[in-house]
């Protein structure tokens, strides 16, 4: 697959622009993935997936051909969505509401029906770990979706973050410390 | 005396790194082994994030969507214009020999003459790329003036922290170029500094909404007194130092 993506790559440089398409089949669900990881709102990362398409097309002659074309728009995503997030007003977006419980919520809870006791259990977490995650930076925020739910090592981190390792490894650090704080009260009871 | 684990080593242990010295040390220390099943609960309680499924017509559809937006690059030229275009890269590559030539030979008389200049430590790791040469010393001037500003940022003033935070973001990139440079020339002071500087400057340049509660969260988290210290303290090397400040260092971007 990475050597095609890099033949498709010549032929975009080439001037073949639909050859390009190949290449966001092939990524755009990972894409996705990442960026409503980051984002919390299916909306607003469907557009972290073309801003991230299509910044990889501008950027595309300074694509490094020793690197696969999915770590490399992975990691163009990952900072599109950084930047989302960085910008004043989007927190309050994002903000949990009492409305939005129905249809957007982003973390996984028990079937209603099956115990609603234990619902409401799941749900009470859920609202606190989305409070608590508010609560992060949008580095620190970014540095633990890409370690918790990502599995990504802390050098790929850095990485991806254009951050030195250190930096990453005290991002994470921290945002852990601040969710074991926030979420400390609901220990006993999950 | 035991030495316990530290809360990061129980992290890094959590998401499986260090384990082997790390967990012999839990089944020894009772203290660090339920430290780390408290961590663990709290951890294993953060939910997976259940992302929305994406039928198998979605990459078709963000195709769809960016097809217009994109411009074509332009296709590769034939004919004489090719031919053309050859004779100019051997005119360059020719003049590019020439001028190495000159630079070797300069280099060789200049050994055999017996003359001592000192060449600024500023060779690219790649020759050959574009080099841009970044002065540490003033790099090391402009993070002393901001992590200053930062201790007595106190104010609420918007455009005051949002200045501050501007000021963050241009160094936070020349940083990462630095700190890269330091690493590779075995320099583990200069490298250690830049790094917690570019933890420090990567808080303020990415934070959405700079209030002065961030700042003093900032100051006490990441010990921005203790950074600006080193900083000092690596502005006043003597030259036969390590890279000095007032030395040129850089690396090719």
């Amino acid at each position: 697959m990475q050597k095609d993506d890099h033949s498709v790559v010549r032929a975009v440089l080439a001037g073949d622009k639909d050859a390009y398409g190949t290449l966001v089949r092939a990524h755009s669900a990972a894409v996705f993935k990442v960026a409503f990881r980051i984002i919390g709102n299916e909306a607003d990362a469907e557009e972290i997936v073309q801003e991230a398409f299509l910044r990889a097309y501008q950027r595309l002659e300074s694509f490094q051909r020793r690197s696969s074309f999915g770590t490399w728009i992975y990691r163009i995503a990952v900072n599109c969505a950084l930047d989302r997030i960085s910008k004043p007003g989007i927190e309050a977006e994002c903000r949990p509401g009492e409305e939005d419980d129905s249809e957007e919520m982003t973390v996984q809870v028990a079937a209603r029906d099956a115990d609603p006791e234990r619902w409401l259990l799941s749900r009470e977490i859920s609202t606190a770990q989305e409070m608590a995650m508010l609560r992060l930076t949008p580095t620190e925020k970014t540095a633990f979706v890409l370690r918790h739910h990502e599995d990504r090592s802390t050098s790929e981190i850095a990485e991806t973050l254009g951050i030195a390792p250190n930096a990453a490894k005290n991002a994470v650090f921290r945002a852990v410390q601040k969710l074991r704080r926030e979420l400390a009260p609901l220990r006993g009871n999950a | 005396m035991i030495k316990h684990l530290s809360d990061e080593e129980l992290i890094e242990l959590y998401y499986g790194g260090a384990w082997q010295t790390a967990s012999a040390h839990l089944q020894a220390c009772r203290v660090c082994a339920a430290q780390y099943a408290e961590l663990k609960q709290s951890l294993d309680t953060i939910n997976t994030i259940e992302v929305p499924q994406k039928n198998a017509q979605y990459g078709e559809q963000v195709w769809g969507t960016l097809l217009p937006r994109l411009i074509p690059y332009e296709k590769e030229v034939s004919g004489w214009r090719e031919w053309a275009q050859w004779r100019a890269i051997t005119l360059s590559l020719g003049c590019a020999m020439l001028v190495a030539t000159a630079f070797v030979g300069g280099r060789y008389w200049e050994r055999h003459t017996g003359r001592t200049n000192t060449v600024a430590r500023s060779a690219s790791p790649h020759p050959g790329q574009p080099t841009v040469v970044v002065i540490l010393a003033d790099h090391l001037d402009r993070t002393e003036r901001l992590l200053v500003a930062l201790q007595h940022a106190n104010s609420s003033d918007s455009e005051e922290n949002a200045q501050l935070q501007s000021e963050a973001r241009e160094l936070l990139a020349s940083n990462r170029l630095f700190w890269t440079t330091a690493s590779r020339s075995d320099d583990p002071e200069l490298a250690g500094a830049l790094d917690r500087l570019g933890g420090v400057l990567a808080e303020i340049a990415n934070n959405p909404n700079l209030t002065a509660e961030d700042l003093k969260r900032v100051r006490q988290e990441m010990n921005t007194e203790g950074i600006l210290f080193d900083i000092r303290v690596l502005r006043t090397r003597k030259p036969d130092q390590g890279n000095v400040p007032n030395q040129a260092m850089g690396d090719s971007i």
